[in-house]
């Protein structure tokens, strides 16, 4: 489904934006399988430069029992060399700045077995292979996977992290965002219809004064037209202008409120379907994407977005059948004069628009320069007491003040641009009003009355519809923009929209009311990408209340194994099973909801501290509220705060302590009550103090529950039953504390003694010194 | 490690002066060294401190332990063999294409395309779009794109005309 889909995104991606085949191609593949005798090509990568370093395309292809290189010749068969991956002794990556090495290494005094060479670009496939070989060195396999999938991923990756999707036909995007509009039809309807209304009510008041002068005015002072009937017909003349003045706001007003209202609408539609999609997401697409970006996205994206659709499509649509209009009304009047109006108009829009990419350029290079503004405040505001430290004022105001004035004389350049232009432009279209005049005058006065070919009235009629020239030009001059804006906005909403989760619950989930709490996993293998694994084939059973304490190097897997039996990632071999079922067939939420998780770095949402403690059990009672910050010894630092429970916490808890709001995240995690709770190194950032106040919590708060916890610290696990250590994705050792501790050179037992070690020294170096609680910040 | 490097001494270490640092290359292809006559031999790599702005001094040789075998302040002090080995890694350790001339600049929604004649082949790349080309010190130009490879424009005012006015967006 969604895999497969996102495959052919990445062989999209490589198409459009990198110069190298999507795939193996297919000349090179059977001259590599044909020299592995029939195997499959398990793995493939590019090696895109040469000995010389020259851009090359010469293809690594890992078989199930040799190594090729090959390349294909143009007219020949494709160059195949291959060894046997038995042969390699050694596989070595040398990363270099732009041009890195890979070289397979052989006996040692014989030359290397192949050396490749390549940009970072195909370093992603490349560290596959090398994976796959130092597995094997490891007397260990790995589980082939589609080769150009794996290929496809690894060398879109860069350019799918920057940018989901392959930018497609922006007239594509319009329709789907159009598409939004279908809820609101009659409200389209209505706002085109006033604006249709507006554009030909707009006609009338010319028209009529023409009609004026020809019928009233020129008759009566020729005498041919009693004054009686003169000002009878020109005060119905005059009324009518009014009326059509009077019916033209109204539609503006009409059409203006409408669009408003109905671009709001849409706006709201997508903001919210937006931000259930978001929730919906996994947690790998959040930790590919920028907070910021996608917090952009949900906010001014969909707020352009209202902008294109109150105003844009309407202006847009109208100014075309406004032009189109015009210009046949004025041919119809005149054809000559109509012709030295209409003909300029595509020139004057092509110029417009032309201008509009001009000013993109210089903006795009006056943004570059605000950027080095922006760079030094965000720079030296938040380091200011080293500035003042180093006494650096003065070079910092140098060196902002040059920035400064770079960026003004950008800005000047570009209003400098805009000014000219409109002038100019308006010189022309005047221009064009003198060359009407020019051929009008001696067809309105004539020599005789016979040789008069043109009457006042049209004339007047001619100058003042001409006037309506200049909007619509300015508007379709700048619908280029327009569309840009709006396209680039809602390509970001649709890129979002169109991401698949990846942790799906499947038909018909099983709910465990309650979840015992008895984990299981069977040689479970997982990675976040590529071949890589960051578990492979780890098993075990815990059985419901055990309390389970992970340790191991930094890097090991710990975290991983607890976001799996979250299932915030689904495995890619072997099961996690929570009381007997595998997580994949369980109710996601419902098992989420009897999961508890202490982190490292607590989150507390903006709002008051009870909102934060209940955030997961909103019908808490108070009194639930109370006994839960008591159990997590927050209570009595909280009634300390002039505002105790309802003191506000900021963004990220700032007014707190780390220690404080971690005991506020124990709070929260004993009153959710969960059946089983992970630890994730809930006390590693805090001082030795308050670390004891956390342990006293954290004893309460794993009665009766499955615990994993994870910690830096092995002290802090005396509570556990049982110890895992997880090293390089597997678990190393298990057992009891003394059990591991029996372990002679064990990694359990050195972690302990270095631990020791280093405490022991620097106890020893700090004597005197008792962290107060709640001074670090 | 002993045993493997005892056997990659090559040709290099004819003629070796006793104390002092020598580099060769290996059969394998790698780069050799030891600090003194009497170190083992070790693989090492090449590490430019100031890739930039010194780009032929200060060069740190690291093992397979990402130790500091040496740190050589001037290669040119070296032995000719231990020099011609040092620059071969150096070359390749310093690479970064050399954009020629430039074909187009494409804005997209979040990244920005960039099609170039470079002196290693012609190339497509992409950066982001708030991402802008780093100045060099000397006037040239350093963009790096989303894979992280670095394209250099080492002298923008000997381009040709169009590639100028392309680049004219991202130079001062
Ligand atoms: N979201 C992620 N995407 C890709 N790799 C990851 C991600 N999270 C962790 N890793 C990698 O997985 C490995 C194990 O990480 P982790 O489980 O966090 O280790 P531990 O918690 O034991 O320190 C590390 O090599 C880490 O770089
Ligand atoms: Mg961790």
């Amino acid at each position: 489904m969604s895999a497969a889909a996102s495959f052919d995104t990445d062989r999209k991606i490589i198409e459009r934006y990198t110069d190298q085949p999507a795939w193996l191609p297919a000349r090179v593949r059977a001259g590599i399988e044909e020299d592995f005798a029939g195997d499959p090509v398990q793995l493939y990568a590019l090696a895109d430069l040469d000995a010389s370093l020259n851009l090359a395309e010469t293809w690594v292809a890992l078989g199930p029992n040799r190594i090729a290189l090959a390349r294909d010749e143009d007219d020949a068969h494709p160059v195949v060399r291959s060894f046997p991956r038995t042969s390699i002794r050694e596989v070595r990556l040398e990363p270099g700045l732009s041009c890195s090495t890979l070289c397979f290494l052989g006996d040692p005094d014989e030359p290397a077995l192949a050396r490749v060479r390549f940009t970072h670009r195909q370093r992603r496939a490349m560290e596959n292979i090398q994976f796959v070989v130092e597995q094997q060195l490891d007397g260990r396999g790995v589980e082939p996977r589609d080769a150009d999938d794996v290929y496809a991923d690894a060398v879109a990756a860069p350019v799918r992290d920057a940018q989901a999707l392959v930018a497609s036909n922006d007239m594509a995007v319009i329709w789907r965002l159009l598409s939004y509009l279908q809820p609101y039809r009659g409200q389209v309807a209505f706002g085109m219809v006033s604006a249709a209304m507006l554009t030909l009510l707009s006609l009338v008041p010319p028209v009529l004064s023409g009609w004026i002068i020809d019928n009233v005015v020129n008759p009566v002072q020729q005498g041919s037209l009693p004054i009686d009937e003169g000002l009878r017909r020109a005060w119905w003349g005059v009324g009518a202008i009014a009326g059509a003045y009077a019916l033209r706001q109204a539609c503006a007003w009409a059409r203006l409120r409408w669009m408003a209202v109905l671009g709001e609408n849409v706006a709201r539609d997508l903001r919210t379907e937006l931000y259930e999609h978001l929730q919906g997401l996994s947690l790998s697409f959040f930790s590919r994407k920028k907070t910021g970006s996608l917090i952009t996205r949900v906010s001014s994206d969909t707020d352009r977005l209202w902008e294109f659709l109150a105003l844009g499509v309407v202006d847009v649509s109208l100014s075309v059948i406004q032009l189109v209009g015009l210009s046949a009304v004025l041919i119809t009047i005149d054809w000559k004069m109509g012709l030295v109006m209409t003909l300029p108009v595509p020139v004057l829009c092509w110029v417009t628009f032309q201008q509009g990419e001009r000013m993109n350029r210089i903006f795009l290079r006056a943004w570059r320069k605000w950027s080095r503004v922006t760079d030094i405040l965000s720079d030296t505001i938040p380091g200011m007491r080293i500035v003042k430290a180093f006494n650096q004022e003065e070079r910092e105001k140098q060196r902002f003040d040059a920035r400064n004035r770079d960026v003004t004389d950008e800005f000047n350049a570009l209003h400098r641009v805009w000014t000219t232009f409109w002038p100019i432009l308006m010189l022309f279209v005047r221009g064009m009003v003198v060359l009407v005049w020019v051929l009008a005058v001696p067809r309105v006065l004539g020599d005789s009355p016979a040789a008069v070919t043109l009457s006042s009235g049209d004339f007047v009629t001619f100058l003042l519809l001409m006037t309506m020239f200049i909007a619509p030009i300015d508007i379709i001059g700048q619908m280029a923009r327009i569309m840009n804006r709006a396209t680039s906005s809602a390509h970001r909403i649709f890129e979002v929209l169109d991401t698949q989760p990846q942790v799906v619950d499947q038909g018909d989930p099983v709910r465990l009311e309650p979840v015992q709490g008895r984990v299981e996993f069977r040689d479970v293998t997982f990675g976040y990408d590529g071949v890589r694994q960051v578990v492979r084939g780890i098993s075990f059973v815990v059985s419901p209340g055990e309390v389970i304490g992970l340790v191991g190097p930094s890097g090991g897997g710990k975290t991983t194994v607890t976001n799996l039996i979250a299932r915030f990632y689904d495995v890619t071999g072997g099961q996690v099973l929570i009381d007997g079922v595998d997580v994949r067939d369980l109710d996601t939420g419902h098992t989420r909801r009897q999961l508890g998780m202490v982190l490292q770095d607590p989150y507390l949402f903006h709002g008051s501290v009870v909102e934060n403690i209940r955030y997961g059990k909103s019908d808490a009672s108070l009194e639930e509220v109370i006994e839960a910050a008591t159990a997590a010894n927050a209570h009595d630092f909280l009634c300390k705060l002039p505002n105790g429970y309802d003191t506000i916490v900021g963004e990220r808890g700032h007014t707190l302590s780390g220690g404080e709001r971690q005991r506020i995240s124990i709070a929260r995690a004993i009153l959710h009550d969960p059946r089983i709770l992970i630890l994730d190194e809930a006390t590693s950032s805090v001082d030795t103090e308050t670390e004891y106040k956390i342990q006293e919590a954290l004893d309460r708060l794993v009665a009766d529950r499955t615990v994993f916890a994870i910690a830096h610290r092995l002290s802090t696990l005396r509570r556990a039953d049982r110890i895992f250590v997880v090293d390089e994705g597997r678990l190393a050792e298990h057992g009891t504390h003394q059990e591991l501790l029996a372990i002679e050179g064990g990694t359990y037992r050195r972690l302990c003694e270095l631990q020791q070690e280093l405490t022991g020294s620097r106890d020893a170096a700090r004597p005197k010194l008792t962290p107060i609680e709640g001074a670090t910040t | 490690m002993t045993k493997a490097s005892s056997q990659a001494v090559a040709e290099g270490e004819k003629g070796a002066e006793p104390g002092g640092l020598r580099l060769w290359r290996g059969h394998d292809g790698r780069l050799w060294g030891r600090a003194t006559a009497s170190d083992d031999a070790r693989s090492v790599r090449v590490c430019r401190l100031f890739p930039w702005s010194q780009p032929s001094e200060y060069v740190s040789l690291r093992d397979a332990e990402d130790e500091e075998l040496a740190l050589v302040h001037r290669p040119e002090d070296l032995d000719a063999t231990s020099r011609e080995a040092l620059e071969v890694s150096l070359a390749e350790a310093g690479f970064v294409m050399q954009i020629e001339s430039i074909d187009a600049v494409e804005e997209e929604i979040e990244i920005r395309t960039f099609s170039v004649q470079t002196s290693q082949g012609p190339r497509s790349f992409q950066t982001e779009r708030d991402e802008w080309p780093q100045p060099l010190a000397g006037g040239g130009l350093l963009i790096r794109d989303v894979a992280g490879d670095l394209y250099a424009v080492p002298d923008p005012d000997t381009l040709d005309a169009r590639s100028r006015k392309l680049l004219w967006v991202f130079i001062d």
